[in-house]
């Protein structure tokens, strides 16, 4: 099959799910491996994204689906009765970035780390589907742990969790505070 | 001088989600370097805020306490003068305070970033999928007689092999044995009442009882102990069982026997 083909093909595969369509179900259906579907698929965003189009596609944990482009979302919102999604708090936010970074992890740790209980924000991360339960740690009291979803990366624009930036916190704790102070000098001088 | 009740509403009370935030405002009111701070007047600053709320009658979160503990720890360790050789290795006081403190501010730092790239993605719009109804394709079966014939023999067969042979010459069923656990629970209490306290094997060892009631009777005590009536103790893992009574006196005793009449009506 010619890589055009290909590409009309998954087009038509992507655009008729609906749903983020699975790498897995388009190398299945074309009888291609992993690697080449990868990069055509990438091919094809690029191409959507630079070309005069109001649709992209985009990755969500090595699914594809098709979508309007952000920047014609006030004349897209013109069709439609928007309805106001209420927005997350501040600590939501928080429980949130500590969980993307942390996972799984603890309500404990979360709470450790905030210094403040975090019981409502971590409730409405799980009504908002942001979270999910993700088993039980092996420790007295078997507390529960905690991931981000699929609907996290969605929201976000994340294509997977690699897609997160650094926050290099893990070195922190090696540091002494004589160093972390002549870490932000140098920051500071740079 | 100025009421508590002003006080309050130059501090915004409500702002704070947690000790953190307030030390974070503190050290913005007072222009302070996070990893350098005054601990003896941010400590003073931190403490007025809690008295203030309490004058207020609110309730000062835990959190809030326990931070202020850790501040007047870091701020004791901090004025006590320390042996000189001891200070080469001695580690700053405020060091795992200011550890945390800058951990959480990445992490707050970044939700900043998760805004921005959530208000860019809200504004997509993606389709639904559709329910395609695609020709419904229909599978002619073709059975052949004589392998239906043959399938059938081969379950009858199949069923041959399970049907035991010597079912005939059973003549007698094993009974089965009922054993309560109220049964169990009273025989406990009897003995109890007699005396303070008994061996398990005693009452219930395998060698005069069958294994049913020396596992009912195990639970027995489980359930009694659970309803605070017996104590149990063993000293050591396999060793001997001891049922020690709850009662305090005889009369109790007594009552104890009838209270728990009632109580196990429910086994």
């Amino acid at each position: 099959m010619e890589i055009s083909t290909i590409e009309c093909v998954i087009e038509s595969l992507i655009f008729s799910y609906g749903d983020p369509l699975p790498l897995d179900k388009i190398c299945e259906i074309l009888e291609l491996d992993k690697k080449t579907a990868r990069s055509i698929i990438k091919n094809m965003m690029d191409s959507y994204n630079t070309s005069n189009r109001g649709i992209i596609i985009r990755e969500i944990n090595d699914k594809y689906q098709m979508c309007s482009k952000p920047e014609y979302f006030d004349y897209v919102s013109k069709l439609y009765q928007i309805r106001q999604k209420q927005a997350l708090s501040q600590a939501a936010y928080e429980v949130l970035a500590i969980i993307a970074y942390n996972q799984p992890i603890t309500k404990a740790k979360i709470e450790q780390i905030r210094g403040v209980n975090s019981d409502s924000a971590v409730t409405r991360l799980m009504e908002r589907n942001l979270i999910k339960e993700a088993g039980k740690l092996d420790a007295p009291g078997r507390p529960r742990l905690y991931e981000t979803t699929d609907e996290f990366l969605r929201c976000f624009g994340f294509k997977s969790l690699r897609d997160l930036p650094l926050l290099d916190i893990d070195d922190l704790s090696e540091l002494s505070l004589q160093e972390l102070v002549d870490e932000v000098q140098v920051e500071d001088d740079k | 001088m100025e009421s508590s009740l002003t006080k309050a509403c130059t501090l915004k009370l409500d702002n704070f989600e947690g000790p953190f935030d307030l030390l974070f405002h503190l050290f913005e009111k007072n222009q302070v370097d996070i990893y350098d701070i005054p601990i003896s007047s941010i400590t003073d600053q931190y403490l007025d805020y809690l008295y203030t709320m309490q004058q207020l009658d609110l309730e000062v979160a835990s959190e809030f306490l326990i931070m202020a503990a850790t501040l007047l720890h870091i701020k004791s360790k901090t004025l006590l003068p320390s042996k000189k050789e001891e200070k080469q290795e001695e580690q700053d006081p405020r060091e795992e305070l200011v550890r945390r403190l800058v951990e959480y501010k990445r992490y707050k730092e970044f939700t900043k970033e998760l805004k921005e790239m959530e208000k860019k993605w809200d504004r997509v719009t993606f389709r639904l999928p559709e329910a395609i109804d695609l020709p419904v394709r229909e599978e002619i079966m073709e059975i052949d007689p004589q392998v239906l014939r043959q399938q059938y023999i081969a379950i009858l067969n199949r069923n041959k092999k399970k049907i035991n042979l010597g079912a005939k010459n059973i003549t007698k069923l094993v009974e089965h044995e009922k054993v309560s656990l109220r049964s169990k629970m009273r025989e406990v209490i009897k003995q109890l009442i007699h005396r303070v306290s008994f061996k398990f094997s005693e009452l219930f060892s395998f060698k005069t009882k069958s294994k049913t009631e020396v596992v009912t009777g195990f639970m027995a005590i489980l359930e009694l102990a659970k309803m605070k009536k017996v104590k149990i103790v063993q000293n050591q893992q396999f060793s001997d069982i001891h049922v020690i009574s709850n009662a305090e006196n005889e009369k109790e005793e007594y009552e104890l026997y009838d209270d728990i009449d009632e109580n196990i009506s429910e086994f």
